[in-house]
This record gives C-alpha cells, structure tokens and sequence, in this order.
C-alpha cells in the first residue's frame, strides 16, 4: 500500500454502500436496456416493413412494364386489324380468292316488331301481317339496319 | 490530497468535459437543424427528389361503329450517347471510332431512312463548346444524339435484342407514339393529319386540327424521393399528377357506306376522267355526314402523296356556282308561298329569253309548261320567270331559308360560308341569274343541307360529322341540332316539290341514268358552267344531287364531277349513273325494303313513257298547226303587196293565232 491507495475494508462502508447502490443502477439499466431494446424492435421491424415495401414495390413496378408491354401489343394487334378490315385489303382478298360475293337482296331481310305477345313482320309492299310471338326471345330491331 | 478526492475532481473534469462536448454537439445540431433547415433540406430533395414528366396518349378517331380510322401505334426512338459509346468493356478513344463506324453499319442495315455516314458524324461529336453564366466557353459533353425516330415497335425490340447480344453500349430506346391511318387513302381529305414533332402532335388540317383541344392530352407528373441508386422509395414523399388521355373521336360516318362511296368514286373518275370529284351522303333527318370522298385524295401514311390538290378538303372549303340544282329551292319557296302551282303555265321562249338587256338560253327549247315540267326538263328560262314573278326580295328570303350564306355547323374547319351578295348588292339581272345557280357560290355541305331541308319537309339541320367523344366513362353526344318549325308553311309543299322531282328520273326527265328498280328516286341534275379568271368557261361541274326513296329518304345524296373529260360533260350523264350506282348499294346495306315490286316500276315507267310520247305528239301538232297558220299569213301578206304593186286591193283573212309570253297564276 502507498499514499494513493487506501485500503479499506470493503466489509465496512464500501460493501454496504455498494449494496445500497446496486438496486437502483441496475434497475435503471435493466429499464434503459428494455426501452432500447424495444425502439431497436421497431426500428427493425420498420426497416423489414421497409425492405418488402421496396420488393414490392419493384414487383409491382415490373408487373407495370409488363403490362405497358402488353398494352402496346394490343395496340399493334389492333392497328392491324383496322388494317385487314379496309376496303382495299378486303378487295384485294375477294380478288385473290376469286370469291362470288354479292350484295345481300333486301327482300331477304325482315324486321320484326313486338306488339305485347305479338309479332309484326312488315309486308313488303306495304303494311304489317302480324302473327302470334311464339318465341320468347324475338328480337326487336330498328328500321335501317345501321 | 486523498484518493477520494483525486477521483472526485478527475470526475469533476471529466463532466465538464462531456458537458461542454455536449453543449457542442447540440449547438452544432441547433445550427444544421433548426437554423439552416431550410437550406440544407431543400440542398438535399434537389439531391434526392426526381421530377418526371408523364404525357397521356392523343385520342384516336374512330367511326360511328367503332372502326379505327386514326390510331396511335407505338414506336420506338434510338439514342446515342457518343461520350460513352463503346462495344465490349474498353473504352479507349481510338476503338470507340471504329466502333461508331460499326454501330452506324449496323444501324443502317437494320433501318429504314438512316445513312451510315450521318449516323457515325452524330455518334463521332462526344462534346461540344458553350458559354457559361459568365460568358465563357466551356467544353461539355454530348449525351445525345438521334440515331434513328418513329421505328416500328416490333423492329425496336428485335433490334434492342441485337443491340445487348453484340455488346453494343451508349445505345438506349426510348417508347414514343406516332400517328398512323390503318384505311390509307380512305376519307382521308376529311380527317387531315398530324405532325409529331419535339414530343408533340402538331395537327395540319381535317378533323384532327378541329378537334385537336379534344384530343390533346394533358400532361402530369411525379415527383418523388429516390435513393443513391435512383430507384423510387416507396415509403417517402411523393406526388402524383394524374394525366389524362385525350378524347377519342367517333365520327357519324359509316366504314361500309364510306367503302361503297369511295369505290364508286374511283369507278365515276376512270369513266369520266374529272379533273376532280366528290360525293356525301347525309341522313335528311339528323344531319349526320354518312360517308364523303373526293378524289383527288392522298395517303396520310405516305407524305410524298400530299399536294396542294390531293389534300384540299372540297366539300367545306370550295365555293363553286351549283348551276340548276339550285331550282328546286326557288321552286319549292314559290310554291309554298302561292306564287305558282304545280299546273301553273310558264312559257319558256323555245330557249331564248330576252331580260334585263341579257339573253338567257335553256339547253333544249321548251315551250309553254306547267311548273312540273319546268323542273323536269331543267328550264332556266322557266325557273327565272318564276324568280322574276316572286321578286329579289322574295328570291333572297328563299335561298336564305335554305341556308344558303351561312355555314352548315359541321365540325371541319375552315368552312366557307359561300359568296352570296346581301339584297342591296343586286343588280337587275341578279333576280333571273341567282335562282339557276349563277352568280352566287355555295360548297357541297351548303347544297347537301339545303336538299336534306326539302327532303325531311322544310326543317333546318346542321350538319354532323361527330357523333360523340368518348374518355373511359366520359362519354359526350354531340346535339343534333334542328329547327322545330318547318320552312314550308304549306303542309303539301314537300309532296309538290318531291314529286316534280321524281320526274327528273322518269322518262321525260334530265336523269333517267339515275332511277332505281322498285324505288321513287326525288333528284335533280346541274351543269354549271365553271369560272375561270373572272369567265365563264367550257368547262363544267356536272353534278346529280337526290333523296330515295322519295318519300320517306333515308339518304340525300350528292355527287358531282369538276370537269369531266371523257364523254357527256352534263350532270345526269356523268354523275347520275353514280348516284344510281351509290344509292342501289346504299339503299341494300341498310335493307331498305324496295317501295314497289318490279313490275308495278316497269308498269309506272312504262305510262310514264307512254304519257310523254302522248304529250310531245300533241306538241308536236301544235307547233306543226302554228307553222302552217304562219306560213299562210306570211303567204297572204306576199299577196297582198304584189296586188298593191298592180294597184288591186284583196280581203284580209284574220290570223288564226298569236304569240304571247306571259305566265298565268
């Protein structure tokens, strides 16, 4: 032992007063390391929450361009069918086919008219001859055909 | 000094230590946070915030079924970066031009319209000189330069394939749009087109520069936070901007009606051979253009085809003289208002008529005829003494009701309203001219309106040629706009007029070409001298305008020939058997039912001849009768001044008839 040091007997004063100490440090470090802990959970889970919120939203941004893709093939498709449906295309097949197509007769048309359980068919020279609707699906069309 | 109290004031140090490093740190972070906080968080989403421009698609234009007329097809454009281009992973300068030279070749195999020696110039410029703020040159450099625009979006992505197998870096793709018309040539002059330059669609003419508003997208935003890799965090701030897609236009023309037209367009120019063409079909009831086509006409698809002629929309820019088509207005006006009946004498001067110290000629002589024939042989002279009976009041009023000097209301601009001089601008001779189509010009929609006014019974209609706009949900019908009060106070005056008009088409009439088996076909025809350089001149617009059936019309129909070269130059001749040809197709699209079997027509044309061949008898008597009473007048005035001569005097015989050239009501 030297002047810097000092032994005491820890049997006396330190002992008891380290046991007087010791309950409330060490219930406050248990408390500060439980509240850390607990904002490190939910920093965490944030982080997590995060992360799948990115993956996502990198799926989703995929699942995006893939349907863009696909919107712009529609697109196409239907360009090309407004193609195929112009007079000059379909001509041009009537002539390759060589295809006896003729211009529908309208007498080979009629059109048809409920009247409350009966069915009016026009004349073709004039005036109705209504029968009996014996079908329960008779279509009412317009006049004109347009 | 004892240890306690050593270790108590080394503490002491230490806590005034921590402290002042602590009051440090927080005055530090009082600084940064609270004092510069706006500076530096705005420092940092400069950084960290990205803005992106989003663009909707321009709306397309579709028919009233739906067909795709005008379309939006997406393309691909090809970017160069020339600072950092380079195939593989070098990136030495010397290799890089070699490089470019390969990517240019490459380039210019696998696309159309790219020159290798413009593309490798482009990629070869990896910087350029500007002046800063101060006015100082620097030197940057170049990111961009255009490799290749508007290239097909299959090719772009085959190509981007190619692009990653060779290694080629520096190179991106960009998705853009471009306007394309799936139905080339068809009603081509009537939707126009667009230019798509600097990211936007400039519109030139038709449909898509009338209706551009409509169709323009609005453009938005998003503006987000990204991380140091760029991507977007999801879980920070951001703002979105919605845009909005443009309307899509559906228009009232019908792709097979339009088909029908057009084909027999194309039919009428190799027979003919005009120097130009047109035909509209509109429904009398609602206005709606069915189908229109002029000829000559181009391919929007193809810029080559445009010229100042092909790609100028007659029907609503060109004010021409109409010629006789213009009769039965003044007619039907006369009629409604009592000035003449259907069975009212008018005398036609054999088609030479002296008014106004002018002479006016018909094409074939007519004499005395009810108002009915007037219209069915096309008598200019007759028509005038009908118009000079009314008065130029009365005469204005008419063609006014009709119309005539005010635009139709169709959505196509520019229209032109027609030149039709204000009553106080008349001459003398304007009241006899104006009624037979001369010296006042009307377009094509202006006559197609004024015969859907006589062919629904006298109710004004603009004309429609789009039916609604439509964005997902929002959908806008376009009003049909109509008068409620007819024109013709008279109930009878449409019947009247319809069936002179009927006679047009009947044997006896200037249009036989046009009639239809098993319908009454109301028409009339017009040759209207064409003015060149402030004359008339031998040149002609032939037209035939009509309505079928007659009495109830499901279409009026107007085609016209400008100046047809080959064969007949008149309007029954060389556009009524078009009009017949259209109309027949028409009227068998729709499924009109025919009014009467074959053989009642056959029957109905066959008394219609039978009555004509009746009536020129019977004139032919008459004219034979008033030559031979001429003819002994003339010998007995000869008599009578040779008796003189020899001193004799003989009895005079009285004249057994006289000339007059009145109209009676």
């Amino acid at each position: 032992m030297n002047k810097f040091t000092k032994k005491t007997n820890p049997s006396e004063d330190g002992a008891e007063t380290g046991r007087k100490q010791t309950p409330w440090v060490a219930g406050l470090i248990f408390k500060m390391a439980l509240i850390m802990s607990i904002i490190f959970a939910a920093f965490c889970a944030r982080l997590h929450l995060n992360d799948k919120t990115e993956q996502l939203a990198r799926e989703a941004s995929e699942i995006r361009k893939q349907i863009e893709e696909k919107q712009k093939e529609i697109k196409m498709k239907e360009f090309e069918l407004a193609q195929l449906k112009s007079r000059d295309n379909i001509n041009a097949k009537i002539r390759e086919h060589n295809l006896a197509l003729r211009a529908v007769n309208p007498s080979q048309v009629r059109h048809m008219k409920r009247f409350e359980g009966q069915v009016s068919t026009p004349s073709l020279y004039g005036g109705d001859t209504r029968v009996a609707d014996t079908s329960a699906n008779a279509m009412k069309t317009s006049a004109g055909g347009i | 000094m004892t240890l306690f109290r050593s270790m108590a004031i080394r503490m002491a140090l230490v806590y005034i230590l921590l402290i002042c490093g602590f009051c440090y740190v927080s005055s530090v972070l009082y600084a940064v946070q609270i004092k510069r906080h706006d500076e530096l968080f705005g420092k940092a989403q400069n950084t960290y915030t990205t803005r992106i421009e989003t663009h909707g698609t321009r709306g397309e234009i579709f028919d009233f079924g739906g067909s795709l007329l005008v379309g939006n097809i997406p393309t691909m454009d090809i970017i160069g970066d020339p600072a950092n281009i380079y195939i593989l992973n070098k990136k030495d300068k010397d290799r890089t031009e070699t490089e470019c030279r390969m990517i240019a070749d490459f380039f210019e195999k696998e696309c159309e319209n790219v020159k290798s020696d413009e593309i490798f110039r482009r990629l070869s410029r990896r910087s350029f000189t500007t002046k800063d703020k101060d006015g100082n040159e620097i030197e940057q450099d170049c990111h961009y330069a255009v490799i290749a625009t508007g290239v097909d979006y299959q090719t772009a992505k085959r190509l981007k394939e190619r692009v990653k197998e060779l290694s080629f870096h520096g190179i991106s793709f960009t998705g853009s749009y471009r306007r394309k018309y799936p139905k080339d040539t068809m009603l081509a002059n009537i939707l126009g087109l667009a230019n798509f330059s600097a990211d936007k669609f400039i519109p030139v003419q038709g449909i898509e520069r009338s209706l551009n508003d409509a169709m323009t997208a609005t453009s938005g935003s998003m503006v987000f936070e990204r991380a140091r890799n760029g991507r977007h965090v999801t879980f920070a701030n951001s703002r979105n901007e919605p845009t909005l897609d443009g309307y899509d236009i559906f228009l009232t023309i019908r792709e097979p009606l339009q088909a029908i037209v057009e084909e027999e367009l194309d039919l009428m120019c190799e027979r003919v051979k005009p120097h130009a063409a047109w035909a509209i079909l509109v429904d009398p009831e609602t206005g709606d253009v069915l189908a229109a086509a002029q000829r000559p006409t181009f391919n929007p698809n193809d810029r080559n085809t445009m010229t100042q002629e092909s790609s100028t929309n007659r029907l609503s820019e060109l004010a021409l003289e109409p010629g006789s088509i213009m009769k039965p207005f003044v007619i039907s006006y006369a009629l409604d208002k009592g000035f003449v009946t259907p069975g009212t004498m008018v005398d036609c001067e054999q088609g030479v008529w002296k008014y106004a110290g002018r002479l006016l000629h018909d094409t074939h002589n007519v004499g005395k005829v009810p108002v009915t024939e007037v219209i069915k042989q096309s008598s200019n002279i007759g028509t005038a003494k009908v118009s000079v009976m009314m008065g130029a009041k009365n005469l204005d009023a008419a063609l006014r009701s009709f119309g005539f000097g005010q635009k139709t209301g169709i959505q196509l601009k520019p229209e032109t309203s027609g030149i039709f001089r204000p009553l106080e601008k008349w001459d003398s001779l304007s009241v006899s001219r104006f009624c037979i189509g001369q010296g006042i010009a009307v377009s094509p929609l202006q006559l197609a309106r004024a015969y859907c006014m006589i062919a629904n019974g006298g109710y004004k209609v603009d004309l429609r040629i789009v039916d609604r706009i439509e964005r997902g949900d929002d959908v806008r019908v376009m009003p049909v706009v109509r008068e409620k009060k007819s024109i013709f106070a008279n109930p009878t005056t449409k019947k009247m007029i319809t069936d002179m008009m009927i006679g047009v088409t009947e044997a006896g009439g200037t249009c036989t070409e046009a009639a239809i088996e098993g319908f009454h076909v109301a028409g009339k025809t017009g040759t209207a001298q064409k003015v060149i350089n402030g004359a008339y001149s031998n040149r002609y617009y032939a037209s035939f305008v009509g309505f079928v059936p007659a009495e109830k019309p499901k279409f009026v129909l107007l085609v016209t020939c400008d100046d047809p070269t080959v064969g007949s130059r008149y309007g029954g001749s060389a556009s009524g058997p078009t009009f017949k040809a259209i109309a027949e197709r028409a009227l068998k699209y729709m499924y009109v039912q025919p009014q009467m079997s074959r053989e009642e027509w056959l029957a109905e044309r066959s008394a219609a001849q039978k009555a004509l061949h009746e009536r020129k008898v019977r004139e032919d008597a008459l004219v034979q009768a008033r030559r031979e009473a001429r003819d002994r007048q003339l010998k007995e005035q000869q008599a009578k001044q040779t008796s003189k001569k020899n001193g004799t005097t003989v009895a005079s015989r009285p004249s057994s008839g006289s000339k007059s050239s009145t109209v009676r009501r």
